[in-house]
């Protein structure tokens, strides 16, 4: 008590009342361990050796489940691999080379299905992709966790933020290393997220074995993203490419196809394929050209459309390039703003190999190079169109 | 397993009926009890539960060091929970001075406790919701080789433990909370709700509780400073060492009772 009326004696100004209590006074029931040391336990204490415990009753309980387990799997297997050899013998096939495509196609020719979710017909996979896999003993025999997080119930998840914590608390001291020795940290060294995406929920999650709420993953991006943004992340550049990958479709807009040429030396590049709705366009642009324009075998006058014809039309008035190139197209399938739609992303794509990088990406930003996966909605029963109800009045 | 004594003493004073609705499901995490008749070595009965101060942690504690690390400082006047009342010195401008004397008797007591608890091999779990102290406590859990639970906290990862890790699991002997209030918790005003569980599963708690919170619940209080990081590394350096010392002498007497029977 001396030594702390020192410290204190000219800090503190006013004592509260309840001072006065005794120095000793606990002001709980005391119980147990709370008696560890005394002279006079309040409780017999009974003293038990102390040994290494070789099971624990967790221990115990996982590895019946896990012969359970094993055991249930193995009868899967062997089921499976009988069903294989059936299904090959009443195809009249050898089993010994039937394939899961093979299988596939047995079964949607014996049981062909009308049902509408392909997840919904009949199947015959491999056990080990039906039924989830197990995960392993997460501890040893006396019952004690492998892992420092075990009881936040997700353990590899919490380990990453963990682990970003820390390359986010030795850059700050590094940090602050260089500006005590009056350097800046490097500015043409910074990182950028450009071309890059932070791995995808479901990434993260198969990367984890864990599922986790959106809740969680927002914070992943937001510790990740801090990380990327500290003036030395550079330190860092592979621990935080972990947790990145490439946008593919940025990548594959920038890599222009291939340019031919025809037997007078005019350039061109051609375009199979291309989707909108159900048309499919095959478009070849030469370089240079005159302006000429040819679809199905007709001018612009194949589109009766106005519409339609701007949407020819845009890609090339975009980029300038109205009476710089001869455009040939054959078009199949589709209506008429799916055919249009159709040639114009054909345009737009091989345009590409003739106009320059910055105009290459002004197109992408305009969404010229997107591919259009929408698809016509179906018809529910019940209702007039895909959304439209029918008229209904209560009374 | 050091909290078999905690439940038995416990256990003693209940009637049948509470006492199997408490203990069963708890009972169940226990490891089968072993019967040994190796006769105790010296070693051993060097750290019986009755030797005051086995592990020698009254000395790892000073005034000083507490001081320092500004363990005294409280929170404001108006922020005072009653039950703090005989763990204060005074107040001074207004905000409330914690007395180091009793900080320094309780820290003590809950080193003891935790000494003997990993001597015995027991699992310890380390608990903290302050962002700003959160790295601190995971590497102290990391380093001593223990557990850490820093984040949000799933309700009933305790009390409905078989549900949550999907198979019959060992919980934790003892709780380590080092800030038990955090802003963003709104239930029990605010309370880490580790503090319920573990009661009602019956696991000692040891946390450091500050001038606004409620020592009720927790087994082994430690008044003291639970927002600043100085204060936490230090009561963090201080469970670690004790930890590390008390598996230290563990594995002694366990290669010794070895090389006993092989001898």
């Amino acid at each position: 008590m001396m030594s702390i009326t020192r410290l204190f004696a000219s800090l503190v100004t006013k004592k509260l009342n309840i001072l006065k209590l005794t120095s000793n006074y606990v002001p709980r029931c005391t119980y147990g361990l709370n008696n560890v040391g005394s002279n006079d336990p309040g409780i017999e204490i009974e003293e038990k050796k102390i040994v290494e415990e070789k099971t624990s009753l967790a221990m115990r309980a996982y590895l019946q489940r896990a012969t359970l387990y094993n055991n249930f799997m193995e009868q899967q297997t062997h089921e499976f691999q009988v069903g294989k050899r059936h299904l090959a013998n009443m195809m009249g096939v050898d089993p010994e080379t039937f394939t899961q495509k093979d299988i596939n196609e047995a079964i949607e020719y014996l049981f062909p299905s009308g049902l509408y979710d392909p997840k919904a017909r009949p199947f015959m996979k491999p056990p080990s992709e039906v039924f989830p896999p197990k995960k392993d003993a997460e501890f040893d025999e006396s019952g004690r966790p492998f892992h420092v997080f075990f009881y936040t119930g997700k353990p590899n998840f919490y380990l990453i933020l963990h682990n970003i914590a820390t390359k986010l608390s030795e850059l700050n001291k590094f940090e602050d290393s260089l500006r005590k020795n009056n350097i800046l940290p490097d500015d043409n060294k910074k990182l950028s997220s450009i071309g890059s995406q932070w791995l995808s929920k479901e990434d993260v999650e198969k990367l984890t074995v864990e599922k986790l709420s959106d809740y969680e993953y927002k914070h992943f991006t937001i510790a990740i993203e801090r990380l990327l943004k500290h003036p030395c992340s550079y330190k860092y550049v592979e621990f935080i490419a972990q947790y990145q990958k490439p946008m593919i479709t940025t990548k594959a807009i920038m890599e222009s196809s291939p340019v031919e040429y025809t037997k007078d030396g005019k350039a061109y590049v051609t375009v199979k394929d291309c989707p909108r709705k159900s048309a499919r366009a095959d478009v070849t642009v030469f370089y240079p050209g005159t302006g000429k324009l040819s679809i199905n075998g007709k001018g612009i006058e194949f589109f009766d459309d106005i519409q339609a014809r701007e949407q020819i039309l845009f890609p090339l008035l975009f980029t300038d390039m109205v009476e710089k190139v001869d455009i040939e197209a054959t078009v199949r399938g589709g209506g008429i703003s799916g055919k249009a739609g159709a040639i114009r992303f054909g345009i737009s794509w091989s345009l590409r190999s003739f106009v320059e990088p910055e105009t290459v990406e002004r197109m992408r930003i305009a969404g010229l190079l997107q591919k259009d996966y929408r698809r016509r909605e179906r018809k529910k029963p019940g209702q007039a169109r895909a959304r439209r109800k029918f008229t209904w009045k209560k009374r | 397993m050091a909290t078999h004594y905690l439940r038995k003493a416990f256990s003693k004073n209940l009637p049948n009926h509470i006492k199997s609705r408490i203990c069963v499901s708890y009972l169940s995490t226990l490891p089968k009890m072993q019967h040994e008749d190796v006769q105790s070595s010296y070693e051993e009965s060097k750290f019986k539960l009755s030797v005051p101060d086995a592990f020698d942690v009254n000395r790892m504690v000073k005034i000083k060091n507490l001081f320092e690390a500004g363990v005294h400082f409280g929170h404001t006047e108006g922020t005072l929970d009653d039950r703090m009342k005989p763990y204060l010195y005074g107040t001074r401008l207004g905000h409330l001075i914690i007395n180091l004397n009793d900080t320094k008797r309780l820290l003590q007591q809950a080193l003891n406790v935790i000494a003997h608890i990993s001597y015995r091999g027991g699992v310890i779990l380390f608990l903290c919701q302050s962002p700003l102290n959160c790295l601190t406590v995971e590497n102290c859990a990391k380093e001593c080789g223990e557990y850490a639970h820093t984040r949000y906290w799933r309700s009933g990862m305790f009390t409905n433990s078989s549900r949550i890790f999907k198979s019959e699991t060992r919980l934790p002997d003892l709780c380590i909370v080092l800030n038990t209030l955090s802003s963003t918790t709104k239930s029990n005003g605010g309370q880490h709700s580790v503090l319920s569980d573990a009661a009602k599963m019956l696991i000692p708690t040891i946390a450091i509780v500050d001038t606004d919170t409620n020592p009720n619940l927790v087994t082994y209080p430690i008044p003291g400073n639970d927002d600043t990081p100085s204060a936490i590394t230090l009561y963090c350096d201080l469970f670690k060492n004790v930890i590390l010392k008390a598996k230290d002498v563990r594995k002694n007497v366990l290669n010794n009772k070895n090389n006993m029977i092989e001898a």
